[in-house]
């Protein structure tokens, strides 16, 4: 194996997890772990105990004004109307044509006040998308992704272990609700969201905080996760992943996120044109669920087949340690999108037979 | 980082390990590939009864993140394979000298033994690509 000199932006916890036998790799221009110890038992940890993601890659922005919820309403297609104060609410940008900028959630601190965040990838694309749509309302964007940090807790011991660090009472904090609050009296924004498919909670704060505030959550008994285990729970769960299941060429109808697309009655958004159109009429391929009948490992980009012709690709593919098999999410033409429906997966230039099985393959929360 | 280096089998630029006993060589991967890899999921193993030239591909061993290739070592026909890695490739992490041993070769060219390199030549190895 070659070690090659490593690029990329550190987070304030980057000698942390290199202390910790973290195993560095390139994600969106950042040095982030892939793993520590092992993606299987990181990941198993996540499901029965408890994981601690070091996300302070991610973006996040700040929108202050009077006419923030009618400029969202215009840039987001799920509903704001469904949001209120303390709630967070999951969404997708979209482009005229109906395909992502980017998928992301945001949360209403007061009416005049949002804090957004957005995939690593996309924050520098993302706050050009916000700001070039502002059209003389009361709205500014601050991006404020170099001085915050970010840490996801998640499993189905979060609660309990979280509890004693916290000066508020975590059962009155409701999925998709959040709170400001003290962890071990620093500050931080708490918010019961996640993306592993376990309860948990997502935090964010100021960086000068990230190394005392990861050293509180591994104080707990918590076991650091790396990449690896984020990307195999995310699977598992089947949540999209910007770039593979959504990207500016996929829609969110195309990627299964159907109930993402909101009606708004008398209320335009960018792409509810062409979204609503497809959310009713349907779209020439689908994004399916997939197993393998033949032995081998789902991966993405490997072509999909049915009685000799390409029907689709996969998306997204691994192992599933939950699962002890290989799982996969594909986009495939609609007419072949019934569960059971048998199909072949290219694997190295041999067809292995698979079949379309049903989503998610696995969720607790 | 340090790994297991047993000295009295011979190894390949290629990170397999070779244990021979008469005209039979048992072929695995060693610790170090293991670790590079990572958690394996999956290992494929030729059919019994072929016959392979030294450095042609015998298998792939695919982990979570990555695929690897087990690569010949030596010429001859494949004899036994280890069928408990079907069920449970992750004996290739735990045990890669032991239990995660992957096919059994009948040698068909004994001068090929001379290529494989020593313990010492393998630690040097690793440790030039570790730089």
């Amino acid at each position: 194996m070659k070690s090659e000199k490593l690029k990329g932006r550190k987070t304030p916890l980057y000698d942390v997890h290199r202390k910790l036998g973290g195993r560095m790799v390139e994600f969106s221009g950042w040095l982030m772990p892939v793993q520590y110890e092992s993606i299987i038992k990181e990941h198993e940890a996540v499901r029965y105990n408890a994981g601690i993601f070091d996300v302070s890659h991610m973006g996040e922005f700040l929108l202050k004004g009077r006419d923030i919820i009618s400029f969202l309403q215009y840039i987001m297609i799920n509903d704001l109307k469904l949001l209120e104060v303390s709630k967070g609410q999951y969404s997708c940008m979209c482009y005229e044509n109906g395909t992502v900028v980017d998928d992301l959630m945001y949360y209403e601190e007061k009416e005049d006040l949002f804090r957004m965040i957005v995939n690593a990838g996309n924050i520098e694309k993302d706050f050009q998308w916000l700001n070039q749509h502002i059209m003389g309302q009361d709205v500014k964007v601050q991006n404020l992704s170099s001085e915050r940090g970010r840490l996801a807790f998640q499993g189905p011991k979060t609660d309990d272990l979280l509890q004693p660090l916290l000066d508020v009472e975590l059962s009155n904090i409701k999925r998709f609700y959040f709170r400001h609050c003290n962890l071990n009296n620093m500050p931080i924004f708490i918010a019961r969201t996640g993306y592993t498919g376990e309860r948990g909670f997502e935090i964010s704060f100021d960086n000068s905080y990230s190394v005392e505030i990861w050293d509180s959550l591994m104080s707990t008994g918590a076991k650091p996760a790396g990449l690896g285990a984020r990307d195999s729970l995310r699977l598992e769960a089947c949540y999209s992943l910007y770039g593979h299941e959504i990207n500016d060429s996929i829609t969110p109808i195309e990627a299964g996120l159907s109930w993402l697309v909101k009606p708004k009655e008398g209320i335009d958004y960018i792409g509810k044109e062409i979204l609503m159109t497809q959310k009713f009429k349907g779209t020439e391929r689908i994004l399916v669920g997939l197993n393998l009948i033949d032995k081998g490992i789902i991966r993405e980009n490997y072509k999909i087949f049915k009685g000799g012709e390409q029907i689709g690709y996969v998306t997204s593919g691994g192992f599933s340690p939950t699962l002890k098999k290989t799982i996969g999410l594909g986009l495939v033409k609609t007419q072949h999108k019934k569960i059971g429906t048998e199909i072949e997966i290219e694997i190295r230039g041999k067809l292995l037979k698979g079949k379309i099985v049903d989503t998610p393959f696995y969720r607790n929360v | 980082m340090s790994y297991k280096f047993p000295s009295d089998i011979n190894y390949t630029t290629s990170h397999e390990w070779v244990e021979i006993q008469n005209s039979i060589a048992t072929v695995g991967i060693t610790d170090y590939a293991q670790h590079q890899l990572g958690d394996i999921v999956f290992v494929e193993l030729p059919e019994l009864g072929m016959v392979l030239e030294k450095e042609s591909n015998a298998g792939e061993i695919e982990s979570v993140k990555a695929v690897g290739d087990l690569i010949m070592p030596l010429s001859g026909e494949i004899v036994e394979v280890n069928e408990k890695l079907a069920d449970n490739p992750e004996l290739v992490n735990s045990s890669p000298f032991g239990d995660g041993w992957m096919i059994k070769i009948n040698i068909s060219h004994v001068s090929e033994i001379d290529e494989l390199i020593s313990v010492e030549k393998y630690k040097e190895f690793v440790k030039s690509e570790e730089q």
